[in-house]
C-alpha cells in the first residue's frame, strides 16, 4: 500500500494526493499532525518531518512533489 | 507517436486568482475552458495560512478561497489541468498554440497568468543546504523545526505572515530584512505580540554554514556595519517575487523587470492574447486586483473570438 505523509494546509500534499487520484493509485493519508505514530515513522523514514512524504514500500521515498521521482518510485507510465 | 490536437476557446495559463477568475467567467460565458498549472494552484496564495483583505471574509486560508473560485470555474465547465506541463506555446498563431507534455491545444484566444514565483536566496552557497535549512514552504517544512532556532528573511505581507505562523512552532523566530518593514500594520502588531519573536531591521544574511545542515547564518547590520554569527535551525525565505514567464518571454512584449506589458483592457501586444493578473505591468498587486483582471481578460477574450467570426 502506498502511504503518504502529509499535513493537512500543506499545498503541495493536497497536489501529491491530487496527483495520485488522478492517476487511480489507492494510498493511505498520513497526517503527521495529528498521528504521532505516523509523525514517528516519517522522521524514521526520511529523517526528517517535512512533508509530503510518498513510500510504497517504508524505505524508498520521495520528499516533496516531483513528478518523475514519483513516477518512478509507484512505476506509473509517463 | 504524435500528440493529440485539441481545440478549445481559451487556454489559460496559470491557475491563480486572475487565471481562475478568468476561467470563471469564459466559463460563464459558454466558452470551451482549459487551466493549465504547473505550479500550485492558488500560486502565491496557496501557502497563505490566514487572508483578511480579500472582501466577503473575515479571514480565510489561501488554499480554501481558490479552491472555492476553483469549484465555481469547474462548474461552469472550465477544467483545470495541473500535471501537464507546458512544453511550448506559440502564441502568434491563429489559432494559437499550446503544446503539453501529453498534447496540442489549438486555443482561439491566450490568457497569460502565471504570476510570480518566489526569488531564491542569492548567496552562492544557499543552493547546497536547500531542504537541509533554507526553504521556501512554511506550511510543508515548517513541522520539522518544532523547538528549534528559525529564521524568516524578508519584510513584505508573506514574510510577516511567514514568521506568525513559524513563531507557534519554533523556540526563537527572527524575522530577519534589509531596510524596514513593508508589511500592513496588522500583520506586523500581530506578530510582534509573539514573545519569542526578535525583530532585526536593516539585517541581511552575508554567509551560511553547517556541515550537513545549516547551522548558522552570518548576519551584517547595514547601519552599524557590523557582522556577527547567528545560531540557527533554518531560514524560511520570503525576499520577493518575480514574474513567471519563461515560456513566452520571447514572444510577448515585457518590461524591464519582465511583466508583461498590457493595460487595464489587459491586451498584450499580440491579438488574442491577454495578461491577467501580477504578471501585468501594474501599480497595486493584490488578490483582488488579481481578481480583476481575471475578469477583464476573459471579457476581452469573449469580445476578441467573437470578432473571428
Amino acid at each position: 500500500m502506498v502511504k503518504v505523509y502529509s499535513m493537512t494546509s500543506c499545498p503541495w500534499c493536497v497536489k501529491a494526493k491530487k496527483y495520485l487520484d488522478s492517476k487511480g493509485i489507492e494510498y493511505q493519508n498520513l497526517n503527521i499532525e495529528e498521528d504521532e505514530a505516523a509523525r514517528i515513522a516519517c522522521q524514521q523514514l526520511s529523517g526528517d518531518l517535512m512533508v509530503p512524504v510518498i513510500t510504497a514500500n517504508d524505505k524508498d521515498y520521495v520528499l516533496g512533489f516531483d513528478k518523475e521521482k514519483i513516477d518512478a518510485l509507484l512505476g506509473i507510465a509517463g | 507517436m504524435e500528440k493529440e490536437r485539441r481545440k478549445r476557446d481559451v487556454v489559460i495559463i496559470g491557475a491563480g486568482m486572475a487565471g481562475l477568475t478568468a476561467a470563471l467567467y469564459a466559463g460563464r460565458s459558454g466558452l470551451s475552458v482549459l487551466v493549465l498549472e504547473s505550479e500550485l494552484v492558488g500560486g502565491q496564495i496557496a501557502n497563505a495560512a490566514g487572508i483578511e483583505n480579500y472582501p466577503g471574509f473575515l479571514s480565510v486560508g489561501g488554499s480554501e478561497l481558490i479552491s472555492t473560485v476553483q469549484n465555481q470555474a469547474e462548474k461552469f465547465g472550465a477544467v483545470v489541468n495541473e500535471f501537464d506541463a507546458i512544453v511550448r506555446v506559440d502564441l502568434s498563431a491563429q489559432p494559437k498554440i499550446v503544446e503539453t507534455e501529453s498534447a496540442v491545444y489549438e486555443a482561439g484566444a491566450v490568457i497569460l497568468a502565471t504570476g510570480m514565483k518566489r526569488r531564491k536566496l542569492s548567496l552562492t552557497e544557499a543552493a547546497r543546504y536547500e531542504g537541509r535549512g533554507i526553504h521556501y514552504c512554511e506550511l510543508c517544512d515548517g513541522q520539522a523545526y518544532q523547538g528549534k532556532k528559525v529564521a524568516v528573511i524578508g519584510g513584505g505581507n508573506a514574510a510577516v505572515d511567514a514568521a506568525e505562523y513559524l513563531s507557534k512552532l519554533a523556540a526563537k523566530l527572527y524575522l530577519i530584512q534589509r531596510s524596514e518593514l513593508r508589511a500592513d500594520a496588522a500583520s506586523v502588531n500581530r506578530l510582534r505580540g509573539h514573545g519569542n519573536v526578535e525583530i532585526l531591521l536593516h539585517t541581511e544574511p552575508r554567509a551560511l554554514s553547517g556541515d550537513k545542515r545549516l547551522t548558522a547564518v552570518t548576519i551584517f547590520d547595514r547601519k552599524a556595519e557590523t557582522a556577527k554569527e547567528l545560531p540557527l535551525d533554518a531560514i524560511f525565505v520570503n525576499i520577493g517575487v518575480e514574474p513567471n514567464t519563461a515560456l513566452f518571454a520571447d514572444q510577448v512584449k515585457t518590461d524591464k523587470a519582465g511583466n508583461i506589458i498590457a493595460g487595464e483592457d489587459c491586451r498584450t501586444n499580440l491579438d488574442g492574447v491577454f495578461a491577467a493578473g501580477d504578471i501585468r505591468t501594474k501599480e497595486v498587486r493584490q488578490l483582488t486586483t488579481a481578481a480583476a483582471d481575471g475578469t477583464t481578460a476573459a471579457l476581452g477574450a469573449v469580445k476578441y473570438l467573437r470578432s473571428l467570426n
